[in-house]
């Protein structure tokens, strides 16, 4: 309760708070508000923002309504962000704590893997794997995971290191735990807290990803994302900017969002350990 | 002669003076071409091979057919639609086995030595036929090439092939390059590949790559007093939105190959000192076709074809994807071709009830969820347009319960998926049409072609009735017979669907209004511009 109060004492985390609980509003209320498929053609092309009510935010290149595309939108870069920064947190975690448990040549061999993956630019990954393996959503999520899981590793292995040399482990030991049941029972739940604090980042770098990888039209085509509305209408710059200027907005507001509130969360946690 | 005085000293007093003088308002209309300037216009990409002669494509022509020439290009006015160029005349056998050219004199080629026949023969046995994308099949029958003398050639066909498919042929597939430069080493390593020489009234400059490609005046030129401009630059702008802000600013005078897009064509209008034209392309038809894999066994059954072509809205497919600058399409063979078009086949109004009983019929009911079947549905990614055709389709498949999956590939894939693999239910492609349905559409639908080659008929659709015709017409020498059989094509395209043509579409170009002589041919853009002025 009293980290709740802390958490809502500091005005930047409230604020992303509020950008993230909307953008879950939009996701979770998109198939109730705008039904059927967002890509449907419903009314004339290219009508601008803010002039026939039923469409207020206007119609794109082929008459599909903006506000539905925004809202569906907002469901796939939040399915895509969560997803692409748990499976990079899991990855990520497993391999850190195996490798800072184990030591010695597990640990060389993990951890030589995780420079290799490091050292490659992980959007350069990420586009690789696309446009090899074919856009899809769980494709994309996997691309996005690939070039992430390594800072939550290099975290979680370094916080197991001085874990391992705990007492309470040495005690597992001696009582004849299997050392895959000490590592994954006793040491990891211990290293996961900074692990975790990662998240805010590796979700609202997700989403960018995700967004970046549309644009260059590696997304899924059968779903709406907001990187596809923008490269839509990129084309029409000129004619259209709303085209563009509306989802660039609300992936602003969105990473923005998702920032603040892990912000905020990391210093009450961080707060609160200082105390303890 | 005052006005080309005027132009030469203004080139000659610097770019601040040229500045300046265009600012002058001088009606378009009551020009006479002026010598002298630089044409600078937008490339969007940037070829490596230049010789028109092996990669006969729109790409390499828009650079390349003002530095090598063919034997005759297309006209508005002309006899059979065709200008001399390095061709006076040519005249074909009664018997189909033989077409007689008779060469200009006093050509020069870049180098200096002088354009014979034996180029010509050189060129057409050593280059069209067996290494040119278009000329393998055009010129598959030819046997030798005679040159009785030094402006002679006698093509010698081993079988009869229609003069009117050779002449047809000739604005794309006839690009002569000097024997004396090709015939040491190999033809496809030649560094004249990438620096071509030819006979054409500008000869290559330089390339800077990612930067632009420079062609100058041929001053020994055959044509008189031509070519007027000095230079032609290519500013490559890969970036479509750029092409329009650079027109804008002056900095080009040329967006050639709706370099604008075509959304913003109506604001680029309005612009004073800009025009918008959409002549000059008639030559250069390009079709908006849905390809159909006909080893989907739905797709094998004409009804689900027809329920198909009744779903598309294609004039809302002209309207909103092409904002009109399209026409719709009846057939496989343009609206716009003079000669072979007919409008006398079967159509399918957009239609959804239509389409619906007719997928009921074959037998394929709705689900519970109102879904039929789902397709894989492939839109080529050449063009902004076939792109958003493929999300349109998407959208009238689902209105008559056909869940169509979206895969989006690079050129290179989508090649390779489509024409290769053949891992697709349906695809988006934007073939061709060169003036003649056997150059390069009947491909699109005959049978027993090899897996991998692109453009062609890659769906295992096979049809004996449709092969039978297409093989008639292919020796069938008298033209109006072979035309009446190109239009029975027609109808049996349009009946049993082996593919369903959307569209046809064209480009437009913008110019600045200094630019003259612009769109006074069918094939305007790839053509060699040797009367092409820029006013002062």
């Amino acid at each position: 309760m009293s980290a709740l109060r802390r958490f809502l004492r500091t005005p930047e985390a409230v604020a992303g708070a509020i950008l993230l609980a909307a953008l879950i509003a939009m996701a979770l209320s998109a198939s109730l508000l705008f039904p059927g498929d967002p890509q449907a053609i419903a009314g004339p092309a290219l009508l601008p923002s803010f002039q026939d009510w039923s469409l207020p935010l206007g119609t794109d290149r082929l008459g599909r309504d903006v506000l539905a595309e925004l809202f569906h939108g907002a469901r796939t870069s939040l399915a895509v962000g969560i997803a692409a920064a748990a499976a990079a947190l899991v990855v990520g975690a497993v391999v850190g704590t195996l490798a800072g448990f184990a030591g010695g040549l597990v640990d060389e061999v993990l951890m030589r893997i995780t420079d290799a993956f490091q050292t490659v630019p992980s959007f350069l990954l990420a586009l690789a794997f696309v446009s090899v393996v074919g856009p899809s959503l769980g494709i994309v999520v996997i691309a996005i995971a690939l070039g992430t899981w390594t800072g939550p590793a290099r975290v979680a292995r370094a916080e197991v290191l001085s874990i391992r040399e705990r007492d309470y482990v040495a005690g597992a030991r001696v009582i004849g735990m299997h050392p895959l049941a000490i590592a994954f029972r006793e040491v990891l739940p211990n290293a996961l807290p900074p692990v975790l604090a990662m998240s805010s980042v590796i979700v609202a770098a997700a989403i960018l990803t995700e967004a970046a990888l549309s644009f260059l039209g590696l997304g899924d085509p059968n779903r709406v994302t907001w990187g596809g509305m923008i490269a839509e209408g990129r084309a029409v710059l000129r004619t259209a900017p709303f085209l563009s200027i509306v989802p660039g907005i609300a992936l602003v507001l969105t990473v923005l969002g998702v920032y603040l509130a892990g912000e905020g969360l990391v210093e009450t946690t961080a707060v609160r350990r200082g105390l303890s | 002669m005052s006005g080309f005085t005027i132009s030469r000293r203004t080139m000659l007093s610097g770019s601040a003076m040229l500045l300046a003088s265009t600012a002058i308002p001088t009606p378009g209309w009551v020009q006479t071409p002026k010598k002298g300037g630089r044409l600078v216009l937008a490339a969007d990409s940037e070829p490596r091979n230049l010789n028109p002669a092996i990669v006969a494509s729109n790409g390499v022509f828009f650079i390349s057919s003002k530095i090598v020439e063919t034997l005759a290009e297309a006209s508005y006015d002309g006899k059979d639609g065709l200008a001399p160029r390095l061709a006076l005349s040519w005249e074909g056998a009664a018997d189909g086995l033989s077409v007689t050219f008779k060469l200009r004199d006093g050509v020069k080629w870049h180098d200096g030595k002088p354009f014979t026949s034996a180029d010509v023969a050189f060129s057409a046995l050593q280059i069209w036929k067996p290494l040119q994308n278009l000329g393998r099949t055009v010129f598959k029958d030819l046997a030798s090439v005679d040159t009785p003398d030094d402006l002679t050639a006698v093509f010698k066909f081993a079988k009869p092939t229609p003069f009117q498919l050779i002449r047809n042929a000739l604005p794309a597939l006839s690009s002569v390059v000097p024997k004396h430069i090709y015939e040491v080493g190999k033809i496809e390593d030649n560094p004249a590949n990438n620096a071509p020489i030819g006979t054409g009234p500008f000869k290559f400059g330089e390339y800077k790559a990612g930067q632009y490609y420079r062609l100058t005046k041929n001053t020994d030129y055959w044509g008189k007093d031509e070519p007027y401009l000095d230079e032609i630059i290519y500013q490559v702008l890969p970036d479509r939105t750029s092409a329009a802000s650079a027109l804008e600013a002056g900095e080009i005078q040329l967006a050639a190959f709706s370099a604008v897009p075509l959304a913003d064509l109506d604001r680029i209008s309005k612009v004073p000192g800009l025009k918008v034209i959409t002549k000059g392309y008639e030559g250069l038809t390009y079709q908006l076709v849905v390809e159909i894999n006909h080893r989907r066994k739905e797709l094998a059954d004409v009804k689900v074809r027809q329920a198909i072509a009744h779903a598309i809205d294609k004039d809302f497919v002209v309207k909103t994807v092409f904002l009109g600058y399209a026409a719709t399409a009846t057939g496989p063979v343009p609206k716009n071709d003079p000669q072979f078009y007919t409008a006398d086949v079967p159509t399918y109004a957009f239609d959804v009830a239509k389409a619906n009983a007719l997928l009921d019929e074959a037998g394929y009911k709705k689900g519970p969820d109102g879904k039929r079947f789902t397709l894989k549905l492939l839109p080529a990614p050449y063009f902004n347009e076939t792109k958003q055709f493929g999300d349109y389709l998407r959208q009238a498949l689902a209105a008559i319960g056909i869940d169509a999956e979206l895969v989006n590939n690079d050129s290179a894939a989508h090649i390779k998926a489509v024409y290769t693999d053949h891992a697709f239910d349906l695809a988006v492609g934007p073939p061709v049409f060169r003036g003649d349905p056997a150059i390069s559409t009947t491909i699109l639908v005959q049978s027993g072609i090899p897996d991998g080659v692109p453009f062609s008929n890659q769906g295992g659709y096979k049809n004996d009735a449709l092969d039978a015709l297409i093989a008639k017409a292919s020796e069938t020498l008298d033209a109006s017979a072979r035309t009446d059989l190109y239009k029975e094509f027609q109808k049996a395209v349009a009946a049993d669907l082996p593919l369903i043509n959307v569209a046809e579409w064209s480009f437009i170009s913008v110019a600045r209004d200094t630019v003259g002589n612009i769109a006074n041919n069918p094939r305007w853009a790839v053509s060699n511009w040797a009367d092409t002025y820029l006013e002062s």
